[in-house]
């Protein structure tokens, strides 16, 4: 990985899909940009989903070639596994603190050629997975990360030195600290995206208890052909379940759990999974209870339709409290919400939480931008400049600027990267990057000019 | 990854003319391998003459999938690369990419799909492995044939022409301007601002729509290098990227900034006609204001109205008003041109919810306009004397309808997407009628409530505290609208209630909302001119929603605001920025990298026949008189092949695709065709 240099045009925090976007808007403009994120591969959500809706396209198809892209581009940096400490504001631009997390290994000589990880005893419960699969304590992320350099996890680590001993490139340092480095930049774009509602966040559905009670980004992760079982089983007993329920708006649209507003893609991606699901498993029955199904974008509602048509049940109902069963089958206590509200028990082998998302991080502390009411930054001219936080010269794109889908994430992204350009521009940050546009701009018409009133 | 064994066969497989081919197959982590025997296929291709490496991989187009690529060429030293995968729009340039950064010409390389066309279209096992072989076997033949080419560069003319000045165009104008771009906004309007202009207040953030878009109008107007032009059509439009020139027609306004007594102008007009602006709530005059406060602030004359009597000229003293005026038109040099064409409310059918023939029931865009304090009842709602008022509004209208049970529109389809705003627009309207009118009794029948936008939840909340009445009706059974014999309220809605179990529903209404959907504002000129892709909703159609989310298949022509699909004013303007950002890279670059795919003219072979000439679509090819010959423009040609294909002397070959290439490919495929 190339040393920090001293002076970059923009900081872009987050490297998922929208940190990338953004990165990759401004690098193609001819701007130097750092992008650092804390996970040791860049990818964020979005690479560990199976597939999008509403075209199904396999999200790896479209995400990995934007990783690579990131990576090999000219003007951009990536700085992984790295934190935030400290944005503050410095003479005209931003001074940049981070820390470079120790990876217990020397990152530039690491090949990635997997030999610790097989040699590696320990197995933990792997987070790229949602805890259904296993990783070694060191390890590489998984097979798309990038870069793809291990890392050790000294809290799971017992230092029987076995992956030192079959390192060719001998790059293991178990004295490694983690190390504070600042630079500069003249503008700053967060994307720091998000996390699920906690599934403990609703104690009525055991979403932290039973088994059988999914977290949707775990059941992106067993449908995939890359995924800890390499089909679709419930964790509970490995057998193919029969009979799977969705609960919508379990983290959201519930001031109870303090998030009222709408996640926006759960309605989508439950969809999108119940319709797999009858994919994968044959004769399998999806039922969605939902509030209101909100199929809003472009194409959304005629995915929607063929997903009722291919035989996923969409009921109105709000499930009031899971229990789980001997066999940890699970027992929805549902208020059918198009039958008067009558309340009816409803037995299904799977459950799938459709938890909402919140911010995936805070900027408290580290970057003086405020956040609003539900948690993500504040936007304090929504309407016209989408992207453009209270403090100057920081704005924000995707997820963390509140929630939403991988098309608009990718489309406010490219907005935070046009905002932050014209800021750069206009504070003279770098004269150089404008000149290419101005100096050069042709002659054109005038035709006529109108004062204004 | 998979390597197959004894595919490596080494140099002894090299082929005669010096081929090393490199295959890689991808089994796109299932959607390939599921269907498709990879393993097997790279096992028959690997026995190909000229196949040096056969092999398989998880995800190719992922960093280690094309380390893989870019190690292989280097150790192996294969000078021929063949990716089979998905679909080339997908990921051809990718690898193009891997190619290069291994030292190895790209355009040695080539994709063969066998997702789209292969595993995603049929279920066969066995035929999809066969057709797979079959192509990669077309491929591997057709490889052989190519030769190095060097991708053509054009320059880049750096200036923007943004086509639309609503909230979307404008937007993007100020982006570019601000980024150093001369820009020429184009709107066929007299006067900028769009739709918004017809809005009051904006959800969620409440502000006030005209002065939002005020401050949006005087950034772009008073930047130096934008340049606005109000009043114009675009008649015709040609080049290609970095060099597209524009014809445009300036319609004569009429009036110009000389003209002082605006008011009295136009209060002198004796012509009435439906006012577009209260979406015919009111009348104005042949010359007119579109809103106040707008933009350009100089009157207008619509020639359909005005009869050129003379009287406004009369009352201004003849200062600044010209009914002689001429059209103009001029042609507009730009490298990128980005199109932010809007939409336009959907219309009711004549009877569709009683639309038309009940007075009372009128769109959510009238009723904005109704509750709009510079509206054309200065912010009234027609209301029963002394009676509480009762308001029922319906949603999705003209939106997510269904085939068979909704009639269809003229275009022959009926509108089946989610219009996206209407769910907020409808309830922020209703809650401001609450808020003004706490008497009346507002009852909304819809399917589903979808607020889904940051602080849009908010509304539903408050609409369901301040008791207004929701009603679930089924799709299938929309309401219907009808006069009320008995009673005092003109109208009777009528349906069953979902959400209690499917009781009847008969609710008295003086006013029904109609929550219209939205269609794309009618561009077909511009369409056919820019060649643009169409989706079945019969907006704009994005490249990639994901990875070119804002362009259009036509390199250079760019995508802002709702021409491509419903959006809120926050999602139309993040487009517009996109897409400013997007022709920003380009115009950075200073020059356009394009494929080297274009027809070439073989001199000695030329009879000069001109068949060429008539044939080709895009004006691409000359004749140069003095020697008699056909000749074509690099940066015109978008290697079609039509010329090379009807060329009666064989003179005309295109780059990528000669006749040894194309030949081999055709009889390794009917080869392959016989055995299967
Ligand atoms: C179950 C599920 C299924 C989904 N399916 C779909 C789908 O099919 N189609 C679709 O369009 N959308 C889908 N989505 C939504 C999609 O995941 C998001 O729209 C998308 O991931 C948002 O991208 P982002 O870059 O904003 O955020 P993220 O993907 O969360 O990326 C943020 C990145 O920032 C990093 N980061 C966070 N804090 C810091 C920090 N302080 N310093 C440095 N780095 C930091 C994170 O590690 C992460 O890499 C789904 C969501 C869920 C939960």
């Amino acid at each position: 990985m190339a040393k920090i240099r001293e002076r970059y045009d923009a900081l872009v925090i987050g490297g998922g899909i929208a940190g990338m976007q953004a990165a990759l808007d401004l690098g193609e403009q001819g701007y130097d940009v750092l992008l650092v994120e804390k996970e040791p591969s860049i990818g964020g959500v979005m690479v560990g989903l199976n597939k999008v809706f509403p075209t199904l396209d396999c999200s790896s198809c479209i995400c990995t070639p934007r990783m690579a892209e990131a990576a090999h581009h000219a003007r951009i940096q990536l700085q992984t596994y790295t934190e935030v400490e400290r944005v503050e504001k410095k003479g005209t631009g931003f001074a940049v603190h981070l820390v470079k997390k120790p990876r217990f290994l020397i990152e530039d000589d690491c090949v990635g050629c997997n030999l610790c990880e097989l040699a590696c005893p320990i197995d933990v419960p792997h987070e790229f997975d949602y805890g259904l699969g296993a990783r070694r304590a060191v390890y590489i992320p998984h097979g798309n990360a990038i870069p793809q350099t291990a890392v050790l996890d000294v809290e799971n680590c017992v230092f029987c030195g076995k992956c030192e001993k079959v390192c060719p490139t001998h790059c293991f340092d178990f004295t490694q600290e983690a190390e504070e480095v600042t630079t500069s930049a003249g503008a700053v774009i967060i994307a720091t995206g998000l996390q699920i509602t906690p599934m403990a966040a609703k104690k009525e559905y055991g979403g932290d208890t039973f088994v059988n009670v999914m977290n949707p980004l775990g059941m992106e992760r067993i449908q995939s052909s890359n995924g800890p079982y390499g089909r679709v089983l419930r964790p509970s007993d490995g057998k193919i379940p029969r009979s799977i329920a969705y609960v919508q708006c379990a983290g959201s649209r519930d001031r109870s759990i303090g998030i009222p507003y709408c996640s926006r893609v759960c309605c989508m991606y439950a969809l999108k999974q119940a319709l797999l699901l009858t994919h994968y498993i044959h004769g399998v029955e999806v039922t969605l209870y939902y509030m209101d199904i909100r199929a809003f974008g472009k194409g959304y509602e005629q995915f929607y339709r063929r997903a009722v048509k291919e035989g996923v049940k969409a009921t109105k109902g709000k499930v009031a409290k899971i229990t789980e069963a001997d066999n940890h089958d699970l027992i929805l206590r549902v208020e059918m919400l198009d039958e008067n509200g009558r309340v009816e028990e409803r037995r299904h082998d799977l459950v799938v939480l459709a938890q909402g998302l919140v911010p995936g991080w805070h900027v408290g502390g580290v970057v003086d931008a405020e956040e609003a009411e539900d948690g993500f930054l504040l936007t304090p001219e929504a309407k016209v400049s989408p992207s453009h936080t209270t403090m100057e010269g920081v704005f924000v794109g995707g997820v963390a600027a509140g929630p939403k889908d991988i098309p608009d994430a990718i489309v406010e992204a490219g907005e935070a990267a046009m905002a932050a350009a014209n800021y750069l521009e206009r504070i003279g940050w770098r004269a150089m990057a404008g000149a290419v546009l101005g100096a050069s701009a042709a002659k054109q018409e005038v035709v006529e000019t109108w004062e204004m009133h | 990854m998979v390597e197959t064994p004894g595919s490596c066969s080494g140099s002894g497989n090299e082929h005669e003319n010096g081929a090393r081919i490199g295959v890689f197959i991808c089994h796109c982590g299932g959607n390939i391998s599921d269907v498709v025997d990879v393993k097997r296929v790279a096992d028959e291709i690997g026995k190909l003459r000229g196949v040096v490496l056969s092999t398989t991989q998880m995800f190719l187009c992922s960093d280690p999938g094309q380390g893989l690529i870019e190690q292989k060429i280097k150790e192996l030293g294969l000078n021929r690369v063949i990716v089979a995968a998905c679909s080339p729009t997908l990921h051809q340039l990718t690898f193009r990419r891997t190619v290069a950064r291994a030292g190895l010409n790209q355009f040695l390389f080539e994709h063969v799909n066998v997702r789209e066309q292969v595993s995603w279209v049929t279920e066969d096992a066995e035929a999809a492995t066969q057709k797979a072989t079959r192509l990669i076997r077309a491929a591997v033949d057709r490889v052989k044939h190519l030769i190095p080419l060097d991708k053509r560069r054009i320059s880049i003319h750096p200036a923007a022409l943004v086509i639309g000045g609503g909230i979307a165009g404008l937007v993007a104008a100020r982006d570019l301007a601000q980024r150093g771009m001369k820009v020429t906004l184009v709107e066929k309007q007299p006067f900028l601002g769009g739709r918004v202009a017809q809005l009051h207040t904006l959800f969620p953030t409440g502000e006030d729509a005209r002065d939002a878009l005020k401050r949006v109008i005087e950034e772009v107007v008073s930047h130096e290098l934008v340049n606005v032009i109000t009043n114009a059509q675009i008649l015709d439009s040609e080049g290609v990227v970095g060099d597209f020139r524009t014809r445009i027609r300036i319609e004569p306004r009429g009036a110009n900034s000389q003209l002082r007594q605006r008011a009295s102008a136009v209060a002198a007009c004796p012509e009435q006609t439906i006012n577009e602006f209260d979406y015919g709530l009111s009348q104005r005059k042949a010359i007119y204001m579109a809103y106040p406060g707008c933009y350009p602030p100089i009157p207008a004359i619509d020639w359909n109205v005005c009869t050129k009597c003379g009287k406004c000229l009369w009352a201004v003293g003849g200062r600044g008003i010209n009914l002689a005026e001429q059209p103009r038109e001029m042609v507009l040099h730009s490298g990128i041109i980005v199109l932010a064409t809007g939409f336009d409310p959907y219309e009711p059918l004549y009877g569709e919810y009683g639309y038309g023939i009940f007075p009372r029931v009128i769109t959510l865009q009238q009723l904005i306009r109704l509750l709009d304090p510079l509206g054309p009842t200065g912010g009234r709602l027609p209301r029963n004397d002394g009676e509480p008022t009762r308001i029922a509004f319906i949603h999705c209208v003209g939106a997510r309808q269904i085939e068979g049970v909704n009639q269809r529109q003229p275009d022959g389809k009926v509108k089946d997407y989610c219009a996206r705003t209407c769910c907020t627009g409808a309830l922020h309207a209703a809650l401001e009628i609450r808020r003004r009118h706490p008497e009346v009794m507002i009852t909304d029948f819809y399917q589903d409530i979808r607020t889904y936008g940051r602080g849009h939840e908010t509304y539903y909340e408050q609409a369901s505290e301040a008791g207004i009445l929701f009603v679930r009706y089924d799709p299938r059974h929309p309401p219907r609208v009808e006069g009320n014999p008995k009673g005092d309220s003109p109208l009777l809605v009528r349906t069953s209630d979902l959400l209690t179990g499917g009781l009847d529903v008969e609710m008295p209404a003086d006013l029904v909302v109609l929550a219209t959907g939205v269609v794309p504002h009618d561009i077909s000129e511009l369409v056919g001119m820019y060649h643009c892709a169409v989706g079945s909703d019969s907006f704009l159609l994005e490249v990639h929603p994901k990875l070119r989310p804002v362009e259009l298949a036509v390199a250079g022509v760019f995508l802002a605001g709702s021409c491509q699909g419903p959006m809120d004013v926050t999602e139309a303007c993040a487009a517009a920025s996109a897409a400013a950002s997007k022709s920003a890279a380009l115009i950075a670059q200073a020059q356009v990298e394009m494929d080297p795919f274009i027809a070439k003219v073989d001199e000695e072979l030329c009879t000069g026949c001109q068949t060429c000439l008539t044939v080709c679509p895009y004006d691409a090819i000359t004749r140069d008189e003095t020697r008699g010959i056909a000749v074509v423009s690099e940066a015109r040609c978008t290697g079609c092949g039509t010329c090379a294909a009807t060329c009666p002397s064989n003179a005309i070959q295109q780059f990528g695709f000669n006749d040894a290439q194309v030949l081999a490919e055709v009889k390794a495929l009917l080869q392959g065709a016989a055995l299967g």
